[in-house]
């Protein structure tokens, strides 16, 4: 049950955020910046994950659809 | 121009100053859900190498052996391909992962370990396809994976919607994947075993200032089948692992130093009784109008899982488990441990074209879990990589 009030906090966390002041249409130039997107660098970030998966428990979070390995 | 129209009706005096803004290329909203201006073409490379240097005495086993036993080596070519049209985008990739090397088949002892020259060797090749469909507020994208190595066989499709709001801060998105793997290993101990898993993803990305980006995604995945490690001895699995897994991640910008600052928690639990907690960060720093440099750290813990077995002292017993439990296992990924790496990349711009190099290094240790107890008799673990990579926009 822990895990619940984990990812309750999260929520509370993200809901509490959405009450910010946000920026106008003509004030998100900073936001459009390429490190400023949830995205990034594809094939790194499939490496990384490829390699974390196969030497920790956890894995995965960040998104659906990748394929599985043996990864012994 | 639908959206820009409907600002224009709404917004009066600012209509004409909010759609020349939402006109402008990079307004964007919180996740893009305009298809990409560019496309692209990009080439990584990718070498791994890890290590794990003997300390621990197991029984009937010193550790003098383990310097003459290659660990595991990758090299994996790869290549991706974005094509964005007015509201389509085509992305492809694929991936060979040449592996070869030796895996522990209990704890860290490499006694028990492949001794053929240079180990095991498998070549995993993999490849990917998604279409997403844009429109004013929101995409749909389709995917489709698949692997193949020569013990193992993985499909995957996925669904994945974004919807923004009206001003464009907030961004919700959903997706669901499910993936169904075929299990043929070598020494033939299981032939023809499968694996599913379907996994339910949903999320919140909110502009929270001109300078702040964040993002909360909850993550369900339940799988059924095969979870052994048919290649480790004592190990025997529950066919039923469900995981849930927690991910907050935050992008601020500095306007000084013109840096970014990327950062995320995940927390994760699953059915076999692991917590753990990982934490990131990156620093994205602009030097010169064509160098970026990009230092990261990363630290992970986790506890073990309630079928992980520590080493018994007993040499008559040991690799093996007290008594008969329903499940067991030796491997060292489901032991208590916690991880560090750092990593350092350099990106060169020249035009259209940009060239990267990282550099990262990996830590594995019992003591380093969070609250500093570990799993007792695992040694350090470390492992290198280095990515050189090559891309295009066009």
């Amino acid at each position: 049950m822990i895990h619940r009030r984990y990812i309750s906090a999260l929520c509370a966390l993200v809901a509490s955020l959405a009450g910010c002041a946000s920026p106008q249409p003509w004030e998100k130039g900073v936001l459009a910046k390429e490190a400023m997107t949830m995205g990034g660098d594809t094939l790194e970030q499939r490496f990384n994950q490829h390699i974390l998966a196969s030497k920790e428990a956890a894995s995965g979070g960040s998104g659906v659809g990748g394929g599985g390995c043996g990864c012994n | 121009m639908a959206a820009i129209d409907s600002v224009k009706k709404r917004s009066g005096k600012w209509g004409a100053i909010t759609a020349a803004a939402l006109a402008l290329p990079g307004v964007m909203s919180a996740q893009a859900e305009e298809p990409p201006e560019k496309g692209v073409i990009a080439l990584k490379y990718l070498h791994y190498r890890d290590s794990q240097t003997n300390h621990t005495i197991y029984p009937g086993y010193d550790g003098s052996e383990g310097s003459s036993l290659n660990r595991i080596r990758v090299n994996s070519p790869s290549v991706y391909l974005l094509v964005p049209t007015s509201h389509w985008s085509l992305e492809v990739s694929g991936v060979v992962d040449q592996v070869s090397g030796a895996t522990p088949r209990y704890y860290s002892d490499v006694s028990g370990a492949t001794k053929s020259p240079g180990g095991m060797k498998d070549e995993r090749k993999a490849g990917d396809v998604k279409v997403t469909r844009y429109m004013d507020r929101g995409s749909v994208g389709v995917g489709l994976a698949y692997s193949t190595e020569h013990d193992y066989r993985s499909t995957a499709v996925s669904l994945e919607g974004r919807y923004a709001s009206l001003d464009k801060n907030t961004t919700w998105n959903i997706g669901l994947a499910g993936t169904s793997d075929t299990i043929n290993p070598v020494n033939q101990i299981v032939v023809g075993e499968r694996k599913r898993t379907v996994e339910l993803t949903a999320g919140v990305t909110q502009a929270l200032s001109t300078n702040d980006l964040a993002q909360l995604s909850l993550t369900y995945s339940g799988g059924r089948g095969y979870y052994d490690d048919p290649y480790k001895l004592f190990d025997h699995r529950p066919r039923t692992r469900n995981e849930a897994i927690g991910m907050l991640r935050w992008n601020h910008h500095f306007d000084a130093p013109d840096a970014t600052l990327r950062s995320s928690y995940r927390f994760y639990n699953d059915s076999f009784g692991i917590h753990a907690h990982t934490v990131e960060a990156a620093w994205v720093q602009p030097v010169t109008s064509f160098l970026t440099i990009t230092p990261s750290v990363r630290y992970y813990s986790q506890n073990s899982a309630s079928f992980y077995y520590d080493p018994v002292t007993d040499a008559s017993v040991y690799p093996g488990p007290l008594g008969t439990p329903a499940y067991s296992s030796t491997d060292q990924r489901l032991s208590a441990f916690g991880a560090a790496s750092v990593g350092l990349k350099g990106e060169i711009q020249f035009g259209r074209w940009s060239t990267d190099l990282k550099v990262e290094q990996y830590v594995q240790r019992s003591e380093w879990r969070l609250g500093g107890k570990g799993t007792p008799g695992i040694d350090p673990f470390s492992a290198t990589t280095v990515q050189l990579g090559l891309s295009a926009k066009f």
